[in-house]
């Protein structure tokens, strides 16, 4: 890190607090904490949403997924504008004029305590859980590719959003969303312009994209169908419409962003924005991946992306054979250099057969520096049961490449894309906490007051326990991945809670709380005892309690 | 049923037409419609250079 990169990402964390600081200086009631009054315009309410949902592991593995995978990734958002449309017309007029503070709320007038309480639950277990990933996955790749201490990230990324998330509630995380989104996606600009000024100077933009193609780079799309594959364009559009239905429907990380809304419109168009942009957003981000990817055919990468994994091998045991690899790796990529020069050469000759002739012998030499990089693979394999050094790959090409001064852009990036999602999580785990749980079960009827401090207290606590969570969150292996996979697990079931609220009026409270558990059921089963692609987890588990719901519900009925 | 402020809050919030489009449905009609030329733009990028 050179002294111009220190000044940009420290001017960049401090003038998010204080600028947080500054716009929730005059929170002063419940309605204010919660729903920034509810006053916020629709570009805010855009942004913010897109603050929240880009986490900074989307910045940092989302260009290694292209890297590694090409860009079918991008399918997983074809749901999502759909979803934006769906909730636009059903979500927000309901929400909106009952003025609830919660998604869950509502449910309590549709159905009863206990489903609210359920909903409400399921989301504070999930959300609360995974807020301490939030901060420890990107943490963890800050301090390995910059040599920091892991402990320290965490600290500063767990205090800066502290300060203003529980200081000016909803309004100050609302407002330093908007201005976090618009300096993220600065960063990601310019990485890119940077990045393409980097590739050799005989060889064009175009053509270098063309390598990365013939490489199996730019597969955006793919219309087969096959249900136990993740991302595929029928996954991508019902499965992910579920996920986005689900996420942004009854999420209260991403409900409470449009509550803020000033009105129906302010909050629809907020959603409507959010589905015009998202989807070219991610391919974007995805197509700086690929274009790292052709950066390195001309550029020698390291055998293995995580410097620390890497060292530990190349002094281990089998060090000397690693090192060995690596020499080899070298040599391998010499000769896929000079193949994909041999390709650019063909390509501006315009011969198709001399064409087809050096993209066979580019796939070879790709084949061949494979087969050399799985070697270097199974030795990382020793102290590691799961290699992938796929999030390490966008850091570290920016760390070595980029100039003074884009370095610390991007790493401003990477903190305030990690701040902005924690902090809308903090902010909707302590609504949730005190107005789902404590005013409601607790204590009732203790005056604004009283939940606004309890509001600023809790936020404060989930602050507290997502940092503790992520401290010790080396220590827990697997569990890390549980936590992670959490998510797909329930959002199918709360899905069907509200779907059911929605569209069935004849459907009770009991008959939906049965289908709820019948629901989570399913998808368990599907989770433990099958291999279908979690993206269907969402639509098995939303048809699921809606079947268990409709069955019931006759049966509930008869007994009152 | 529940007694909650929720019940007891007005409902204020009312449906305004969009400021720009004329109308809701002309609105989600050009997000789809995007989506639509999205995933065209996204075939034809694949079949380009894949």
């Amino acid at each position: 890190m050179r002294t111009l990169d220190w000044i940009v990402l420290l001017a960049a964390m401090a003038g998010i607090v204080a600028y947080g600081l500054w716009k929730g200086r005059r929170t002063r009631d419940l309605d204010d904490f919660l729903v920034a009054d509810r006053r916020q315009r629709w570009h805010h309410v855009a942004l913010s949403i897109m603050a929240t949902q880009a986490s900074a592991i989307t910045f940092l593995s989302t260009p290694g997924q292209a890297f590694t995978d090409g860009m079918r990734f991008v399918q997983f958002y074809l749901g999502l504008p759909v979803a934006m449309v769906v909730l636009s017309i059903t979500a927000v007029p309901i929400y909106q004029r009952l003025k609830v503070y919660t998604a869950y709320e509502y449910l309590e007038g549709r159905f009863d305590l206990k489903t609210r309480t359920l909903a409400a639950a399921l989301f504070l277990v999930q959300r609360g859980l995974s807020t301490g990933v939030s901060i420890y996955a990107p943490s963890v790749i800050l301090s390995v590719i910059m040599g920091w201490d892991i402990r320290v990230v965490i600290l500063i990324i767990g205090a800066s959003v502290m300060l203003y998330a529980s200081l000016g509630g909803a309004r100050a995380v609302d407002n330093a969303n908007f201005l976090q989104f618009l300096i993220i996606m600065g960063g990601m600009i310019v990485a890119f312009v940077t990045l393409v000024r980097l590739l050799p100077a005989d060889v064009s933009f175009l053509e270098a994209t063309r390598v990365a193609g013939k490489l199996g780079r730019l597969n955006a799309i793919d219309f087969s169908f096959d249900i136990h594959n993740q991302y595929n364009f029928w996954s991508g559009l019902v499965g992910g419409c579920f996920l986005a239905l689900s996420y942004f429907g009854t999420d209260q990380s991403q409900v409470q962003r449009y509550l803020t809304g000033e009105s129906i419109a302010q909050s629809r168009l907020g959603l409507l924005f959010n589905g015009l942009v998202k989807v070219p957003m991610q391919f974007f981000i995805l197509f700086i991946g690929a274009t790292v990817f052709a950066f390195y055919q001309f550029t020698q990468p390291p055998v293995f992306f995580n410097p620390v994994e890497a060292e530990h091998a190349r002094t281990g045991q089998h060090g000397a054979q690693f090192r060995a690899i690596e020499s080899e790796y070298a040599a391998a990529f010499e000769a896929k250099r000079a193949a994909a020069l041999g390709y650019v050469g063909a390509l501006r000759s315009g011969d198709a057969a001399a064409t087809e002739t050096a993209a066979q012998t580019l796939k070879a030499a790709q084949e061949r520096a494979g087969t050399v990089r799985a070697g270097a693979i199974e030795i990382v394999k020793e102290f590691d049961a799961k290699p992938s050094d796929a999030n390490y790959v966008f850091l570290s090409f920016v760390t070595r490449y980029l100039p003074a001064g884009v370095v610390g852009l991007v790493l401003a990036a990477v903190f305030l894309a990690s701040m902005s999602s924690t902090a809308s999580e903090w902010s909707a785990l302590a609504g949730t906490s005190v107005v789902d749980i404590q005013r409601r079960l607790v204590r009732r009827g203790a005056g604004d007051r009283y939940y606004f401090v309890s509001s600023k207290l809790a936020t404060a606590f989930w602050g507290l326990f997502a940092v503790l969570f992520a401290q010790y969150a080396g220590h827990l292996g697997s569990l890390i991945e549980a936590v992670n996979r959490l998510g797909s697990l329930f959002y199918g079931t709360m899905l069907g809670i509200f779907l059911l609220a929605f569209y069935f009026k004849r459907v009770g409270g009991t008959a939906a709380f049965v289908g709820a558990v019948a629901g989570e059921l399913v998808v368990l089963y599907c989770f433990f005892f099958t291999q279908v692609a979690y993206l269907w987890f969402n639509v098995i588990g939303a048809l699921a309690v809606i079947a268990a719901a409709l069955a019931v519900n006759p049966l509930t009925k008869r007994q009152k | 049923m529940p007694n909650e402020p929720t019940q007891n809050r007005k409902e204020s919030a009312t449906d305004e037409p969009p400021p720009v489009g004329g109308s809701w449905t002309t609105l989600y009609a050009a997000v789809l419609l995007n989506l639509a030329a999205l995933v065209v733009l996204f075939y034809l990028f694949t079949r380009a250079f894949g």
